[in-house]
């Protein structure tokens, strides 16, 4: 493998605590996390070094589990286990609380702003996916609950370029809604994983959806054109690829990321790999390689792994404990 | 039965005594047990029906009254907020909740039951109602 992963350096992020997710701001200057601790802590760089700018520590009563910036840049929203959503406005170098979104019955399990910046999505145990409307006076109401789920929803995320959403469960299905009527609606469930979907992720360009499980594998999914031929129906997604085979010991959690045609994922195991695409390969029959590996990235099960939104190849991860790791992955293809 | 000289009636009804008997047995416990289960049944599906539609009547309710308190108003937020009402309103008139074979009941009363939660959200409504529906829990049949 010529291609290489390298550290840069680690935080103690989130002392004698979890770090369960890092977020980077759309332009890259700040990174978000947050963490058992039940704060969101910033950090900006100074020189080298990376260091904490400001701690948001009385949001919520519980475990914060995911943080989620708006694509201005301006506000950052985090869903915690005590049922609520933070939204926080940034003011000069701090961030004040604008509002919390509360409605659903237990944990929230992720949050994620759409593209448009006016539409934000959470989802929680309670088996729902809610939507979420804000306007110009940053006021935000509830567009829609969705129920598809029959069981815990673990994660919610935004298409790049269509106003879609998706989300994974424990109940090992995938589903995609979109707007009919001012209402949401699932259009299509995506089937085939054995176990509880954990985390998706679409390329930058939108075309493809990849999916991590607690089966080991990763399925990347593709929305089924009319001329396909294979009888499919309109709105529908098919699996293109499964990896499998990679993830040996119990992917507990895997996380994943595109960026170009690469794929990192966040492992159970410790450790953190990137997929590349094989460009020959059929783009309806993608095919994916192992092109580095991270055996020991943290010293306990990495949750989380971003990328840089500006600087190619920049990698940010974080663990059960409680650290931040930045990486380097670098790739002579 | 076949007619039987008695020496062979004897040592037959002895014999199949056991045999008799675990039919005779088996067919009375047959027809208590129908009666039993039809009993059983119906008060389950009672019991179904009323916790079902006591849920949707309170939709239902829930609906009415703010579509009233909304409609009159002028302002943008309340005809925003009328519309979800109308909206929850219209799915519950919708659907055939009565029919306890129609095959989308599930997934209706799930719709349904989302409606209800965003229009608590957008009307700032807590949603635990368990104060004013204890009533309905000391139903019985």
């Amino acid at each position: 493998m010529k291609d290489t992963l390298a550290p840069v350096l680690r935080l103690s992020a989130h002392p004698d605590s979890r770090c369960w997710y890092v977020a980077w701001s759309p332009k890259g200057s700040l990174l978000a996390s947050c963490g058992g601790d039940r704060a969101v802590r910033i950090w900006g760089k100074e020189g080298d070094n990376w260091e904490c700018k400001c701690v948001l520590s009385d949001g919520h009563q519980r475990t914060v589990r995911k943080v989620a910036w708006s694509p201005c840049g301006n506000y950052l929203a985090s869903a915690s286990f005590d049922a609520t959503t933070c939204i926080w406005k940034k003011k000069n170098d701090d961030f004040e609380c604008l509002t919390v979104l509360e409605g659903h019955e237990n944990e929230v399990k992720c949050v994620a702003w759409a593209p448009s910046g006016n539409l934000l999505a959470t989802c929680s145990r309670d088996k729902s996916v809610w939507i979420w409307e804000v306007d110009e006076e940053d006021e935000y109401e509830c567009v829609s609950v969705v129920n598809s789920h029959t069981q815990d929803v673990k994660h919610v995320v935004w298409h790049p370029t269509q106003e879609l959403l998706a989300s994974a469960s424990y109940d090992n299905k995938v589903c995609i809604y979109k707007e009919e009527d001012d209402d949401w609606e699932c259009r299509a469930t995506l089937e085939g994983h054995t176990s509880t979907v954990w985390s998706l992720s679409f390329d930058p360009e939108g075309q493809r959806l990849a999916s991590c499980s607690d089966d080991r594998t990763v399925k990347i999914w593709k929305e089924c054109t009319p001329g396909d031929g294979d009888g499919s129906t309109d709105g529908a997604w098919k699996c293109v690829c499964t990896l499998s085979g990679f993830h040996i010991l119990f992917p507990f959690l895997e996380r994943l990321k595109h960026i170009k045609l690469a794929l990192a994922t966040a492992c159970g195991d410790d450790g953190v790999r990137i997929f590349k695409e094989d460009t020959t390969a059929d783009p309806e029959q993608p095919v994916f390689y192992l092109s580095a590996h991270m055996p020991k990235a943290h010293s306990q099960d990495v949750n989380c792994v971003a990328w840089h939104p500006q600087e190619a190849g920049l990698l940010a991860t974080c663990s059960d404990n409680g650290e931040i790791a930045i990486w380097n992955y670098h790739s002579d293809a | 039965m076949a007619l039987l000289s008695p020496s062979d009636d004897l040592f037959d009804s002895i014999l199949m005594a056991d045999d008799r008997f675990h039919v005779e047995g088996y067919r009375e416990g047959f027809e208590e047990g129908t009666r039993q289960g039809m009993i059983e049944g119906r008060n389950h599906g009672r019991l179904h029906g009323a916790k079902l539609s006591a849920e949707v009547s309170f939709y239902h309710g829930f609906a009415l009254t703010w579509k009233y308190l909304l409609q009159n108003s002028e302002d943008v937020k309340a005809r925003k907020r009328l519309k979800a009402v109308e909206s929850l309103d219209g799915l519950i008139q919708k659907f055939p909740y009565e029919d306890p074979q129609y095959e989308n009941l599930q997934e209706d009363m799930e719709r349904v039951r989302a409606k209800f939660r965003q229009v608590c959200s957008l009307l700032n409504v807590a949603v635990d109602f368990r104060e004013y529906v204890s009533g309905s829990a000391g139903m019985a049949f």
